[in-house]
C-alpha cells in the first residue's frame, strides 16, 4: 500500500537523485561497452574532446592522451608508462634550458635516493622523521641561496634548484611517508608519483604513490567505470566554467559589481564602492572561489581517473558543509590532506597529549597556520629570492593573519559539538550552512590581493563592512 | 580491553554524527572512501589511545591502519601481542 509518507519519500528521493549528468558508470551495457577496443577508442576520443576545452592547442591535447591511451590499452603496464610519461614531460618542458633540466632530473634521482634510504634504514634517525628533516633542508638552502651575492653563477644555480625543489617538496615528502605503508610501492609508481601526468599544484594531486596504489584499478571492469567517472567529471568541470563565465558576464560586466580586488583597492584610494556592492562582492567571491577550485581540480581529477585511480574529487560539495572543517574539508581536499598528513598528526601525536583541547587546538595551528604559511612561502620562492628572506616575510603579514584567522575558525568548529541530525533541515543543514558561508567571506577579505596593501588596510574595509570607520 | 563491538559501535556513531546512515561491512574503507574525514580519524586515534593504549608516535601512523574495522581490529592485536 503506497502511504503518503512513502509518496513523501519517493519525491524526496527523486529530487535528492536527480543527476545532471547521468551515472553512466552504472549503466551494465555501458560499463561492457567501455571494454571493448572501440568502446576504449569512443572514450578516449570524447575525453580529448573535452580537454580541448581547457588546452590550448591540438598538440597538448595529444601530449596528454597519447600516454592515457596506451595505459587504456595496456593496462598491465600503467605504472612503467606514467613513470616514463612523468619523465618525458620534464624533458619536453625543460628542453631549452640546460641547466633545468639536469637539476629537475637530479631533484628526481634525489627523491628516489632518499625514499630509498627511507626504506632500507627504517629505524634510522632519517627513516622517523623525513619530512621535518626534508623541509628543514629546504630551508636551510632558501637561507643559504638568499646569503649569496647576486647575478654569479653560484646564486643563479642555487635559485634555481630552490624552484626545482619547491615546486617538487610535497611530492618528495609523500615518497618519503609511503615507508609506513605496506606493501611498500614500487619505484615505477613513485617516479610516476611526482608531479604525474595528470597534473597538479604544488599540492599534489591525489597524494602521493601509497595512495595511488589503493585506488587503481584492478580489472578491466574496475577500469572502465573509473574512466567513465573521469569522463563525468571533465563534463562536469566544462558545465562549471561556462556557468562561471556566465556569472562573470552577468554580475561584473552587466550588474558591473567589483572583484573584491578593486573593492578594496577602492576602499584604499578613499572612493569606496557602495555598502551593499562590497558585500556583493565578498558573497560573490566566495562562490567565485568555488568555481575555480572546483574546475581546476575536476581538470586533475578526471585525468587521474582516466589514468585508472579512483581518486577523491578535490573538490565535493562545499555548500553543503554545516561547519568551518567540513568546508575546508571539502572545498579544497587535497591541500587539507597535505597539511593534516603533514602538519596535524606529527604535532597531534607528540604534543599535549593529556589535554585534548590543547592537543586539537595546537595540532590545528601548525597545520592551518604554520604548515599553510610554510607552504606559501615554499610555493613563492621569487618572492624571498627578490625582496631577501625578512623583507618577503614581512610582506605576508596578511597571509598570515588569513592563516591565524582560519586556524581559529577551525579550532572552534572542531571543538564544538556537531550532529548534522539534529534539528532539522533549517536549524541543522541550512542555518550552518549560511553561517560557514559568513565565515568564509569574511576570512576572503584578508585573501584579496594579499601582498599589495599592508594589513590595516584590509582591516579597515572589513571594518567598513559593518559601518565602522577609522 | 574493548573488542570489535566496540570498535565497530565506535565507527558508526561517528557515521551517524557525519549524517551517513548507510550500512558498512567491517571490511568497508572510511578514510580513503570519503565517509569519514580527517577529523573522524582523530577521534579513532584518540579512542584507540585511550581504550587500548596505542601510543601512534612510536608505532608511526598510516591512515591505512585504521581505514575499516578490520584494520582497526588487526592494529589493536599487533600492538597487544609486541606488548
Amino acid at each position: 500500500m503506497v502511504t503518503p509518507a512513502r509518496i513523501t519519500s519517493a519525491k524526496a528521493d527523486g529530487v535528492a537523485g536527480f543527476r545532471l549528468i547521468p551515472r553512466i558508470e552504472s549503466f551494465p551495457a555501458v560499463v561492457r561497452f567501455a571494454q571493448t577496443p572501440p568502446g576504449k577508442l569512443v572514450l578516449l576520443a570524447v575525453f580529448g574532446l573535452g580537454m580541448r576545452v581547457f588546452l590550448p592547442d591540438l598538440r597538448s591535447v595529444m601530449a596528454l592522451m597519447a600516454p592515457l591511451a596506451l595505459i587504456t590499452f595496456l593496462p598491465a603496464y600503467r605504472r612503467l608508462l606514467l613513470a616514463a610519461s612523468t619523465i618525458a614531460i620534464v624533458v619536453i618542458e625543460t628542453a631549452g634550458n640546460s641547466l633545468l633540466l639536469v637539476l629537475t632530473l637530479t631533484v628526481i634521482a634525489l627523491s628516489v635516493l632518499l625514499y630509498w634510504c627511507a626504506m632500507r634504514w627504517p629505524n634510522s634517525r632519517f627513516a622517523k622523521r623525513p619530512v621535518l628533516i626534508l623541509l628543514t633542508g629546504f630551508t636551510c638552502l632558501t637561507v643559504f641561496a638568499s646569503s649569496r651575492a647576486p647575478q654569479s653563477w653560484a646564486y643563479s644555480a642555487l635559485w634555481t634548484l630552490v624552484g626545482v625543489l619547491s615546486a617538487y617538496l610535497w611530492f618528495i615528502a609523500y615518497a618519503l611517508t609511503d615507508r609506513n605503508s605496506k606493501p611498500s610501492s614500487d619505484l615505477a609508481l613513485e617516479v610516476a608519483a611526482l608531479r604525474p601526468l595528470w597534473g597538479s599544484t604544488n599540492t599534489p594531486f591525489p597524494k602521493g604513490a601509497a595512495y595511488l596504489r589503493r585506488i587503481e584499478a584492478k580489472t578491466p571492469e574496475q577500469l572502465a567505470v573509473v574512466q567513465l567517472k573521469g569522463l563525468k567529471l571533465l563534463v562536469w568541470a566544462i558545465l562549471l566554467d561556462v556557468a562561471r563565465a556566465l556569472w562573470n558576464v552577468f554580475f561584473h560586466q552587466y550588474l558591473q559589481i567589483p572583484t573584491p580586488d578593486q573593492a578594496l583597492t577602492m576602499s584604499v584610494h578613499g572612493t569606496p564602492a557602495a555598502w551593499h556592492l562590497r558585500w556583493a562582492c565578498q558573497l560573490l567571491a566566495y562562490f567565485e572561489l568555488i568555481f575555480a577550485f572546483s574546475i581546476f581540480g575536476h581538470k586533475f581529477i578526471a585525468c587521474c581517473r582516466m589514468a585508472g585511480f579512483n581518486a577523491l574529487r578535490n573538490t565535493y560539495r562545499p555548500l553543503s558543509s554545516t561547519t568551518v572543517m567540513e568546508f575546508f574539508n571539502r572545498f579544497y581536499y587535497y591541500f587539507k590532506e597535505l597539511l593534516v598528513d603533514f602538519f596535524f598528526y606529527p604535532a597531534f601525536f607528540r604534543y599535549w597529549k593529556g589535554h585534548k583541547r590543547m592537543r586539537t587546538i595546537f595540532a590545528t595551528f601548525a597545520a592551518a597556520f604554520f604548515g599553510n604559511s610554510f607552504y606559501h612561502l615554499a610555493r613563492d620562492w621569487q618572492i624571498v629570492r627578490d625582496d631577501g628572506l625578512w623583507r618577503a616575510i614581512a610582506s605576508y603579514q596578511v597571509l598570515f593573519f588569513y592563516n591565524a584567522f582560519l586556524a581559529a575558525g577551525l579550532c572552534v568548529s572542531q571543538l564544538r559539538k556537531r550532529d548534522q541530525n539534529r534539528g532539522g533541515f533549517v536549524r541543522g543543514r541550512l542555518l550552518p550552512a549560511v553561517g560557514v558561508g559568513f565565515f568564509y567571506c569574511i576570512l576572503n577579505v584578508f585573501d584579496a590581493d594579499e601582498r599589495m596593501y599592508p594589513l590595516i588596510e584590509h582591516l579597515k574595509y572589513l571594518a567598513s563592512l559593518f559601518f565602522i570607520h577609522f | 580491553m574493548k573488542g570489535r563491538a566496540d570498535i565497530r559501535a565506535f565507527v558508526q556513531g561517528l557515521l551517524t554524527a557525519s549524517g551517513d546512515d548507510r550500512p558498512f561491512a567491517d571490511s568497508d574503507s572510511l578514510l580513503f572512501s570519503g565517509r569519514l574525514q580527517s577529523i573522524d580519524a582523530v577521534e579513532i586515534v584518540v579512542f584507540l589511545e585511550e581504550n587500548f593504549g596505542i601510543d601512534f608516535a612510536q608505532v608511526g601512523f598510516d591512515k591505512e591502519q585504521i581505514d575499516s574495522v578490520d584494520a582497526i581490529c588487526a592494529l589493536t592485536e599487533s600492538v597487544a601481542k609486541s606488548n
